[in-house]
């Protein structure tokens, strides 16, 4: 049993932190000017821009290809269909510390770099490995009657992706999407490496240089990271609401 | 409508060989039942008729053509699932019109179809609906609408009725013999139940272990079942067996009868003890443990008034003993 001394001491320990961790945003609540001076100071539309693009770049490519992806991967036999699974698989492994270096010499040579091709395409390919994976979980878990009584009904496979399978795979199309968007627009280390160019960098990048410049307002600092993040959490709070659960529900009987 | 023919057709999955040499032939307009316990083969069988499955060995073929390599929407055949397979996101309607569409009919000709199936099968009320707010039983009534509407040659049934409670069974099981003699459709229906089978079937091919192990009319398998498989797995209860003179005779529990009350023509005695004795109402099932071990069912009418250890002396009537290879 915790005695009601302990107790208080607990919470009087938890509150402090959170004094803390609310003090940046409460200064802002109380100064609201500070939005629209971190706005003007940090061309935060500018940042803000970029990371749109790239994002819907990255989200758009990747989306798309691993829905085409895992439905092969899931629901189609073919030679060599688990070597290239674990090819693909690797994907998910390699950190981005890993093959940045490499990565910028090539797309240097290649002339993409400062470009938003040499934040779109490798992000793209990172974010499909994944997709696959998860597009083909989300496939292999559809009923398989459900796809034979398509092929029976006179459906070709195109078509049994995109009018059968796919409209009850919405909640995993929503959810990668939303993982996808998060960790694209939250990427740092490719952007701070790939770009020079102060109108190609993206939001977390200049938040970064913005932090350098204004080390001692914390108020600023603090409209700074909440304008970089809002649009994650509206992008999230957005989808979650189409994340319809049991779609598949009915289809088949359990 | 078309006949449909089984040459000589097996089917591997690694080392386990789930159908053997079925040959096995549909005529035109006739029901069978595929029957068997489970890993027989019967479901791999229908499975390889309607293309989901490819053929190893053997020839299957729909109106006298080889489709061993047609592909499923190509065979024009329909198949009622055993989950039912509807499609979830979209109405009855439309999955009822999906498989019409998809084979380019006219938009009037595809509402005339569907409005006639959903009034044949009771489904009026329901084509605005979504699979999930249909009950099991209305459910199993769009997935047979969905398979008749297409009018295809074959219909392909995959234990349909498995989903539902025991009295929608029996009513749904008079539905589709009822439909299946209105539109006449060659139709291959696959069950483990054995009552179903005997019910629906013109005619039924009992599979055992990837094997077919006789076919004929249900009357056929019940009198004269061709081995003891047939005899032991078709009838409730099944029939019992007797090792006799290096044979083995088996014998439906009519054909048991309690010795005393027996004319002569009777087989036996033979002396056992009551092993067993369930009421069922309207007659009463005995087993009867014999000295060689064996159990005999009989079914005496009304109430019979026997305890389990008792002595009892039964005979077998003649003309209902089979006898089978040991």
């Amino acid at each position: 049993m915790i005695d009601r001394r302990e107790q208080w001491l607990a919470h009087a320990v938890l509150g402090a932190f959170t004094l803390i961790a609310l003090a940046p945003v409460v200064k802002i609540v109380l100064g609201a000017g500070s939005f629209a001076t971190a706005w003007e100071d940090g061309n935060f539309d500018s940042y803000l821009r970029s990371s749109a693009i790239v994002a819907a770049a990255v989200v758009a490519i990747s989306t798309v290809l691993s829905i085409l992806a895992g439905y092969a991967f899931g629901l189609m036999r073919f030679r060599g269909e688990q070597v290239l699974f674990y090819v693909i698989l690797l994907g998910l492994t390699v950190p981005m510390e890993a093959i940045v270096v490499p990565l910028y010499y090539d797309l240097r040579d290649v002339g993409m770099t400062d470009t938003y091709w040499a934040l779109i395409l490798p992000q793209a390919a990172l974010s499909t490995a994944f997709g696959t994976f998860w597009m083909r979980a989300f496939f292999r878990s559809v009923p398989r009657s459900l796809i034979e009584a398509a092929r029976l009904d006179g459906s070709s496979s195109w078509m049994t992706l995109w009018r059968i399978v796919l409209p009850l795979g919405r909640p995993a199309v929503l959810t990668m999407v939303a993982l996808v968007f998060m960790w694209t627009w939250n990427e740092f280390l490719l952007a701070l490496v790939m770009v020079s160019d102060e109108s190609l960098r993206t939001a977390p990048l200049g938040l970064a240089f913005f932090q350098g410049r204004n080390t001692s307002d914390e108020g600023l600092l603090a409209a700074g990271a909440l304008i970089v993040a809002a649009p994650v959490v509206l992008v999230y709070l957005f989808l979650q609401r189409h994340f319809i659960r049991g779609t598949l529900s009915g289809a088949v009987k359990g | 409508m078309s006949a449909v023919a089984f040459r000589e057709v097996s089917k591997r999955f690694g080392r386990v060989e789930a159908v053997r040499r079925l040959t096995l032939e549909v005529a035109d307009g006739e029901l069978v039942v595929l029957v068997g316990p489970s890993g027989s083969g019967k479901t791999t069988a229908l499975r390889m008729l309607a293309g989901l499955e490819a053929v190893d060995a053997g020839r299957i073929e729909i109106d006298g053509r080889v489709v061993n390599d047609v592909a499923p929407r190509a065979r024009d055949v329909a198949m009622v699932f055993q989950d039912y397979a509807l499609y979830p996101q979209m109405t009855v309607r439309d999955n009822m019109a999906f498989g019409l569409r998809r084979r380019g009919l006219p938009r009037a000709e595809i509402e005339r179809r569907v409005t006639e199936t959903c009034r044949t099968l009771g489904l009026g009320e329901l084509l605005g609906r979504r699979p999930r707010e249909l009950s099991g039983g209305q459910q199993q009534r769009v997935a047979l609408g969905r398979a008749l509407v297409r009018e295809p040659s074959v219909l392909l049934m995959d234990e349909p009725l498995s989903n539902l409670d025991a009295q929608l069974r029996v009513q749904a099981r008079g539905e589709i013999r009822r439909l299946q003699r209105e539109v006449g459709t060659t139709t291959v229906y696959v069950t483990h139940d054995q009552v179903e089978a005997l019910t629906l079937g013109d005619r039924v091919a009992v599979m055992n272990q990837g094997r077919l192990e006789q076919v004929g009319t249900p009357e056929q398998l019940y009198d004269e079942p061709a081995n003891a498989f047939v005899g032991g797995f078709i009838g409730s209860p099944p029939m019992s067996f007797l090792p006799w003179d290096g044979a083995l005779l088996g014998v439906r529990p009519e054909h048991v009868r309690p010795w005393d009350e027996s004319p002569p023509s009777l087989l036996g005695p033979i002396e056992g003890r009551v092993a067993y004795v369930e009421a069922l109402g309207r007659e009463t099932l005995v087993g009867v443990r014999t000295e060689t071990g064996a159990t005999l069912v009989t079914v005496l009418e009304g109430r019979a008034r026997l305890e389990v250890g008792e002595p009892l002396r039964v005979g077998l009537v003649e003309s209902g003993v089979r006898r089978f290879g040991a």
